[in-house]
């Protein structure tokens, strides 16, 4: 079976972050990969070794995401493409997922791969947008996978069980991070992505249209989340605390 | 006149309240806006829920029907959005943000052509932009989003609106559409349902959630139990469905779910950001920690120190007591 897996560059959402007139300010040296994306690039290593195949990584980003492909060829994907950005685009979803089915129209593979969502955004859209374009059957939020006989067995989480779900080859998945814990990179590993080939290309090389690639979707201003307070802290005796608070939800707070 | 239509979803035989949310805010911004407000059912039985969809102020129904409809399956259920938009022409359509609308959003967006946004806690309309205000950054950071398209596809977090009844005759519409294996393409085998008649925790109006200090028989049974008592649903931190003690669809936070209960209970739950990512939109949050410097106790309305295993059987007999 042969993979790509789109993985994304991300802010750490970890990272402190101050927002300003609006404006979000970030450490921009402070990226990672995106954490879906990582599990989506451990669950194909993981496929690819028990029936064979390789696994490949595609993503767009400025010249800095190319330390985020190098961390999956140290992971253990054997190929990289590189769409290169300058860094300051407004995309959207929708660009993304232009982009990558312009790139991947010409491509061959078995399984499209994806994080279900980025960490940084969570909209959790490119994935469905670019299975439309190629037109390919596709399925969301895995939480596990298999191969047998040439079709994805996918187990899907839903809203009231989880569903398991055939996909005849080539099909596109988005992964959750629940369905592993995706490997860290050992020295040998690092070592090996040095000399793995990464291909760099540019938007205009895939000839996307410049003017269908314009966000619809724009975000115009950031600000803090209202920060909620912290109430009331109950300490002491179990028993007297326990039967104060079940009292206040019913008189206080109205809950009951 | 321009057109809000929602989506309302059908799961296990019942409207997802969710979705009536949604709907509830679309026929405000319609009155506003002199603008009309429809809804589409799309189930094996969709007519039968016309009744109660039009409470909530729909003055027109778009039922798509068929057993094609009785398990969520995207193919389908793309089919038959794309079908009920082209007749119905709607300028917004609008969604409850479950696991189903996040199945199709991506994909109804690229096959229509048309704006979208996802997993908003607010928005407004005025008949050709969506404004929208979505949390992001592991919802430390709230984004405020301009989306145009025709259509605009928007979904809406649990919680995020109040339900106003707001009772119309509704003219029903059915929309046939045919479903066959092409259209599918991929094979629903079955659906495990290890969750059995216990209490979506998208609808729930009260959440019992269990965390890493619930380790082991006697916990998970005093969770049961405080749970039945405030006919609440049961839910998890990773913790505990990674480690299996509970199934992975109980899941709350930025990967699992992202629910907003009138009230919310956090029993040995720290409150890692991840967590709390998932319920801190809560009404009201009760925790129980016995470190006392959890960060839960940050966000609670009321932290409770202590061991939940001298905790939980007074609060459990306490709250009995009030309910009679």
């Amino acid at each position: 079976m042969k993979f790509i897996v789109s993985i994304k560059m991300v802010p750490d959402v970890y990272a402190p972050f101050q927002i300003k007139d609006g404006e979000l300010l970030m450490d921009g040296d402070r990226t990672v990969l995106n954490a879906y994306d990582a599990s989506a690039v451990e669950e194909a290593l993981v496929l690819t070794e028990k029936h064979g195949g390789d696994v490949e990584v595609v993503c767009i980003g400025s010249a800095k995401a190319s330390e985020t492909i190098r961390k999956a060829l140290a992971m253990g994907a054997a190929k990289g493409y590189h769409i290169q950005t300058n860094g300051d685009e407004t995309y959207d979803s929708s660009s993304y997922a232009q982009i990558l089915a312009s790139f991947l129209s010409d491509k061959e593979y078995d399984i499209l791969s994806f994080g279900k969502q980025s960490q940084d955004t969570d909209s959790g859209l490119t994935g469905g947008m670019v299975a439309q374009l190629l037109n390919l059957p596709y399925a969301t939020n895995a939480v596990g996978l298999e191969i047998e006989d040439n079709k994805l067995v996918v187990k899907r989480q839903g809203d009231s069980g989880q569903e398991m779900i055939e996909l005849p080859t080539p099909c596109l998945v988005t992964c959750s991070n629940d369905m592993n814990e995706p490997r860290i990179p050992n020295l040998k590993g690092i070592m090996a992505s040095k000399r793995k080939p990464v291909e760099s290309l540019s938007v205009s090389d895939l000839g996307v249209d410049a003017t269908a690639l314009e966000a619809v979707s724009k975000v115009t201003s950031y600000e803090p989340v209202p920060a909620r307070a912290a109430g009331k802290k109950f300490e002491g005796e179990p028993e007297e605390i326990a039967r104060e608070v079940a009292q206040l939800l019913d008189t206080e707070a109205n809950v009951l | 006149m321009s057109t809000l239509l929602t989506y309302v979803a059908i799961s296990d035989g019942k409207i997802k309240r969710s979705s009536l949310e949604v709907l509830s805010h679309c026929k405000s911004i319609a009155d506003a806006g002199g603008m009309a407000c429809e809804a589409v059912i799309i189930d094996e039985n969709a007519t039968s829920y016309t009744d109660d969809v039009q409470k909530y102020g729909a003055s027109k129904i778009y039922t798509v029907e068929g057993d094609a409809f009785k398990q969520h399956q995207n193919g389908s259920l793309l089919k038959a959005l794309t079908k009920v938009n082209e007749v119905a022409q709607p300028s917004l359509i609008a969604f409850a943000s479950t696991e189903g609308t996040k199945d199709v959003l991506g994909a109804l967006a690229a096959q229509l052509k048309a704006g979208v946004v996802a997993d908003v806690s607010s928005f407004n309309f005025d008949g050709t932009k969506v404004t929208a205000q979505r949390p992001m950054m592991a919802a430390k950071i709230m984004g405020n989003v301009n989306v145009t398209g025709n259509p605009v596809l928007v979904s809406v977090r649990s919680g995020s609106y109040d339900l106003k009844e707001n009772p119309a005759t509704a003219e029903v519409v059915s929309v046939d559409v045919t479903v066959e294996s092409g259209d599918l393409r991929a094979t629903l085998r079955e659906i495990i349902s290890a969750t059995g008649d216990t209490i979506d925790l998208n609808e729930a109006e009260a959440i019992v959630a269990a965390g890493r200090g619930v380790k082991d028989e006697e916990a998970k049974a005093l969770i049961s139990e405080l749970a039945s008592v405030l006919n609440a649903g049961i839910g998890a931190s990773r913790a505990l469905t990674e480690s299996g003690v509970y199934d992975p669809s109980l899941q709350i936070g930025q990967t699992g779910k992202v629910v907003s209960p009138q009230l919310y209970i956090a029993v040995g739950i720290s409150g890692a950001i991840q967590h709390t990512a998932g319920m801190a939109n809560s009404k009201v949050i009760v925790a129980i920690n016995k470190d006392a410097d959890a960060p839960i106790f940050e966000i609670a309305d009321y932290g409770i120190v202590g061991d939940l295993y001298k905790i939980l059987p007074t609060f459990i007999e306490e709250i009995k007591k009030i309910k009679n």
